[in-house]
């Protein structure tokens, strides 16, 4: 089962097994932790990501909103942030080596890291579709508004 | 400037500027002319299936250019920072000569002396066939450049500046009247400046310099998307020029001073009952 959002005429699909962080990645339960990935919404605005950096790694603490990395792609380039505040469990290290699993298979291989953390902060896939609609003007702000920058 | 402003025919200009950058600073200084397009470019990485997504519903508004009365003849600015040899140079050079189809004329002792004056070379009363070098010192200036053709008049940046570098000319257009009270450094009012018209071309950023490159090809930045603390283009600006205000020994004044217009703005955009059926009316055939 999975939620759509229209981004234009793209319709972006969350699955709903799943929680979801406002910076727009997907958090999984596992065992020991959550596993954090790149949701959709996150993937369609990359698009073709190429290069993939982390500033962290395992048995650091992180906190909410604090630079962890950085992202390229042929059309942008982010910076990576975390999305709760928890311990760094483990990174996804076949990523660093060839990204290419984000775009082909967001959901599963294509997986970040683990954090051990608490998920209260964290949306359900209903309230996250609702996150969106109110930041989806922003987000088209932020892309058309970058050439005043 | 003023030799440069006494050549009336098409003209090729090398500088140490992006081309746009080059193109409006003569602009400024009343030397005008249509683009002319050279084939010496800096290089793009560009992927060719780049489709542009972020389609503009805007109404095309008018700019500052269509109001322009230039002449037909060309100006082509090569940017000299772009290969280290001087023979790519000369080959564009006659490569743009015979498209603009004008016989170049060699600086020879007939030439010079005779009673023809060509408007390709100018005498200048020194020997026949020696170049003028102007020995003068050349210093950094940092000075904003306003690019026409983006250009739509909104006077956002004369009301943002608060060192008086803008002023409006009398036709109410907008100008660059005091350049050299612009404040070194401070890019803040291309910054506000909503059609990124503003240009400095000694800036480090070539978004600001006049890059084409960060036109057509700007790769987006989503940080602020993705969880990066917020900071747009108004809050740099913002903080920009209170630093310059401090130096000076003025008050810092936040976002107090000249953003207010950006905002009635907004509101005025809003289409209203009325719009809408003034735009019905349009549809009808009449």
């Amino acid at each position: 089962m999975s939620l759509v959002f229209h981004m234009g005429t793209f319709e972006a699909v969350f699955p709903i097994d799943r929680l979801y962080a406002k910076n727009h990645m997907w958090a999984l339960e596992r065992e020991d932790g959550l596993r954090f990935g790149f949701a959709a919404y996150a993937v369609r605005l990359l698009q073709d990501v190429y290069f993939l950096d982390w500033d962290i790694s395992a048995d650091m603490d992180v906190r909410e909103g604090m630079q962890i990395g950085d992202i390229e792609s042929s059309k942008a380039e982010s910076s990576l942030h975390a999305p709760l505040t928890g311990k760094i469990l483990r990174i996804n290290n076949a990523l660093l080596k060839d990204p290419s699993a984000i775009n082909v298979d967001k959901y599963d291989e294509g997986w970040l890291f683990e954090i051990a953390a608490d998920t209260t902060p964290l949306l359900e896939a209903s309230e996250y579709l609702q996150h969106l609609e109110a930041v989806w003007e922003v987000t088209q702000k932020t892309i058309k508004g970058q050439l005043n920058e | 400037m003023l030799c440069l402003q006494g050549i009336e025919g098409d003209m090729i200009v090398l500088s140490w500027m992006y081309p746009r950058a080059a193109r409006w600073t003569l602009t400024r200084n009343k030397i005008q002319g249509q683009e002319g397009v050279t084939l010496l470019v800096e290089e793009i990485d560009s992927d060719e299936d780049e489709e542009q997504e972020t389609e503009q519903n805007s109404e095309p508004m008018p700019r500052v250019i269509d109001s322009l009365n230039i002449p037909s003849r060309k100006i082509y600015c090569l940017d000299l920072r772009i290969h280290k040899e001087a023979g790519v140079y000369l080959q564009e050079i006659k490569r743009i000569s015979e498209e603009a189809k004008i016989t170049i004329i060699e600086p020879t002792l007939e030439n010079v002396t005779g009673k023809e004056p060509s408007d390709a070379q100018e005498s200048n009363g020194k020997a026949p066939g020696q170049p003028v070098i102007i020995k003068e010192e050349t210093k950094r200036r940092w000075y904003p450049v306003i690019d026409m053709s983006r250009c739509t008049n909104c006077m956002e940046c004369i009301d943002f500046c608060l060192f008086g570098v803008y002023g409006v000319d009398h036709t109410e257009t907008i100008l660059v009247e005091q350049p050299d009270d612009c404040r070194k450094g401070c890019p803040a009012c291309s910054r506000v400046c909503p059609e990124n018209a503003i240009l400095f071309p000694q800036h480090k950023s070539p978004a600001i310099a006049g890059s084409a490159d960060v036109l057509e090809n700007l790769k987006i930045d989503l940080s602020k998307l993705f969880g990066a603390p917020e900071a747009d283009a108004v809050d740099v600006a913002v903080r920009e020029r209170d630093e310059q205000l401090m130096l000076v020994g003025r008050d810092a004044v936040g976002h107090d001073v000249g953003l207010e217009r950006r905002q009635i703005e907004r509101d005025d955009t809003k289409k209203d009952e009325l719009d809408h059926l003034i735009e019905q009316l349009d549809e009808f055939d009449l």
